[in-house]
């Protein structure tokens, strides 16, 4: 029997059956694989850590996009950066509402590879005609970029890899510049309880750059060890605190399918933890 | 057919066999051309299971470096072997022999950020320090990371003292082990190296006993349990003088972990015992000379070829060589470069070599080709394995099969 064990952790961590293996690569001292797994469906891992399954990436890439455009209200422009899978993509795609989407991927090949093999992640949202797909280091493409855009999600890799950048003051500040005014930062955060100081370390660098920044969070099962947190980060200290009947309302305008992602989820997902307020030394 | 002779001159430097039995190497050059290292990968099958069996409850972690060549990687990867890694050169071959990186350790006490990121996303996540510098670096990596802490046993009655360059003194471990604590690094245990080839175990017994007090000291002092005890390698072969079997050099090191605390599991890095008596080195005579009363004759692999442990090392090797002549004559055996330092072996008797005869050198598995150089731009010998195992049907980093 085959089996897969994540090595994100030394004293911890999580171990898959393969089925099948799918597609394997190993170099430019990068080990990526997708296999088939009985719970998750195909899972995709790039240096030891799980990147996405099949199973369970609609919560992360419905909270990393719905939250922001319900809590933005008028959205017609979108950055992804990373998120070379698609997942991103497609639930931007699914609103109507959006006019254009910037995808900047550092690598042309992942997003081959994903939609050949994760072809349900981007589920044809590549052919979208809004979509424009940007081969570049999303540092390099915010440093330059003069456009603006009202919603940024950075959909990055472990902070070990090639995405660490994309966990910089540098970053941040230049994807204020990019935002349109009162627009919106989301980022992925990792997992707060396994690595608290990430989150504190995002506040810090993002308070000299945002009038309003905090986090908000879903529980995704393979991304072990409990809620992942997401970074919001705007000047417009309201849309954190939408009431959830103005949220519903839009949520119903807009006419979107979700599984996990609904009005009363996105008030809640701002609740956090004692533990992380602490560590934010902040009040709840 | 005259039976094997050994040389009176040098103590078992040389022996003398007849040359029927050179057919087999002879026929390896014919085939791979010379000079050559042939790899037996039984024999490397043989001392993982000699070692297993003299510590069967220690797991073992095969230290790379001593021969980083893929068949050994693989056939020690079927037998079960972790790999005990120290840069980032040694992960990429492990990580194309599809080594497990969850049965990796990291050893070298000295690393560059780059590397420890490097063997991060390889997904070896066990590492060594053995000083405040080295356990600042990994701060950024707390959350990823099990460190050991490498203590100091000196051992002067060893060719390569492994203690001086390396570890921290005993009272300084615990000090090291809170200041992790305090930075939020979990230290999961202690390693050691009692030195290269030893003589005997009174070194590891030693050591074992201390790391045994450190461990009972530090859970008395904080309640902090270090689970893991590394204790390095230095299991010794035999090259010119014997040895002690290794049954007989475990006995003493089993009963030591006997009284260590019953949560403390035991790991090992042989390098040395596994794969030195597994290859052997095949040079052909290039050229001879009389030179005074010695024939000179010049092998086309030396001390900056495969023989450069003998710099290096510390090692003399023994030798055959493969004559049906009984008479005998004074011979210094020379490596192939322009240097009057490539000198194998000098003073020796043997019969009358002539040019393309063969020349045998026994236990070369370890730090010889991993040390060669390409000095004059000579190309090292290349390495051959026999008898491999077969291949792993599932041969996939990271994937487990159990």
């Amino acid at each position: 029997m085959k089996t897969y064990s994540e090595t994100l952790y030394d004293s911890y961590g999580q171990e898959f059956a393969v089925d099948k293996v799918y597609f394997e690569n190993k170099t430019d001292h990068q080990h990526l694989i997708i296999f088939e797994n009985a719970k998750f469906g195909r899972v995709m891992a790039l240096d030891g850590i799980i990147q996405t399954t099949e199973a369970d990436e609609f919560i992360y890439h419905e909270m990393l996009t719905h939250v922001p455009l319900m809590a933005h209200g008028k959205v017609k422009r979108v950055l992804i950066i990373g998120g070379g899978d698609g997942g991103m993509l497609r639930e931007v795609c699914k609103h109507h509402s959006v006019e254009h989407i910037t995808q900047v991927e550092i690598d042309a090949q992942v997003v081959d590879m994903c939609k050949q093999y994760l072809p349900n992640h981007s589920a044809g949202a590549y052919d979208d005609p809004r979509v424009h797909i940007v081969i570049d280091d999303g540092i390099n493409f915010v440093r330059e970029c003069k456009d603006h855009f009202d919603v940024i999600i950075s959909d990055s890799t472990d902070p070990i890899g090639p995405g660490d950048v994309l966990f910089t003051s540098d970053f941040y500040q230049h994807c204020k510049k990019c935002l349109s005014e009162g627009g919106i930062l989301v980022t992925q955060n990792g997992v707060a309880y396994m690595q608290l100081d990430e989150v504190v370390t995002t506040a810090k660098r993002l308070q000299p750059y945002f009038s309003d920044y905090s986090f908000y969070s879903a529980a995704i099962p393979t991304y072990i060890g409990g809620i992942m947190t997401f970074a919001w980060a705007t000047d417009n200290p309201d849309l954190r605190t939408l009431p959830v009947e103005k949220i519903a309302q839009r949520f119903e305008a807009a006419k979107i399918n979700t599984r996990y992602y609904n009005p009363a989820i996105h008030v809640a997902s701002f609740a956090l933890p004692q533990y992380i307020l602490d560590a934010l030394e902040k009040d709840a | 057919m005259p039976k094997a002779i050994k040389s009176d001159q040098a103590m078992n430097r040389l022996t003398i066999e007849s040359t029927d039995k050179a057919v087999f190497y002879q026929q390896m050059v014919q085939q791979h051309g010379s000079p050559l290292l042939i790899l037996d990968c039984d024999q490397l099958v043989q001392q993982y299971n000699a070692l297993s069996n003299a510590l069967p409850d220690v797991q073992l972690f095969y230290a790379i470096k001593a021969l980083p060549h893929p068949a050994a990687i693989q056939t020690l990867d079927t037998l079960g072997a972790g790999f005990d890694i120290a840069t980032s050169g040694e992960i990429e071959l492990l990580r194309q022999q599809g080594g497990r990186a969850r049965q990796t350790i990291h050893t070298h006490p000295i690393k560059r950020d780059a590397d420890i990121r490097h063997a991060l996303r390889f997904g070896c996540t066990t590492f060594v320090i053995d000083n405040v510098w080295e356990l600042e670096k990994f701060v950024h990596y707390r959350h990823r990371v099990g460190l050991l802490v490498r203590v100091s046993f000196p051992n002067p009655n060893t060719p390569i003292d492994l203690s001086r360059k390396f570890g921290c003194r005993e009272d300084e471990a615990s000090i090291l082990i809170q200041k992790a604590q305090s930075l939020g690094l979990h230290v999961k245990g202690l390693s050691f190296h009692a030195g290269s080839q030893c003589p005997d175990s009174g070194n590891h017994v030693h050591a074992i006993e201390q790391c045994g007090k450190i461990i009972n000291e530090v859970y008395q002092d904080s309640g902090k349990l270090l689970s893991v005890l590394d204790i390095g390698g230095g299991f010794p072969v035999e090259y010119m003088q014997p040895m002690m079997d290794i049954e007989s050099f475990c006995a003493p090191i089993r009963q030591a972990l006997k009284d260590l605390p019953e949560h403390v599991q035991v790991i090992a890095e042989p390098g040395r015992y596994l794969s030195a008596p597994a290859m052997k080195a095949v040079s052909s005579v290039m050229g001879k000379a009389k030179r005074g009363d010695a024939c000179w004759y010049y092998l086309d692999d030396g001390i900056y070829g495969s023989y450069s442990g003998q710099l290096f090392d510390h090692v003399t090797y023994p030798l055959t060589v493969f004559s049906d002549i009984q008479a005998k004559e004074q011979a210094v055996l020379a490596g192939p470069t322009c240097d009057s330092i490539d000198v194998i072996a000098e003073q020796v008797s043997i019969a009358p070599l002539s040019i393309g005869d063969i020349v045998v050198g026994h236990q070369m598995g370890a730090y010889t080709s991993a040390t060669s150089t390409h000095f004059n731009l000579f190309d090292k010998a290349k390495i051959v394995a026999i008898n491999q195992p077969a291949q792993h049907t599932e041969n996939i980093f990271q994937l487990n099969n159990n």
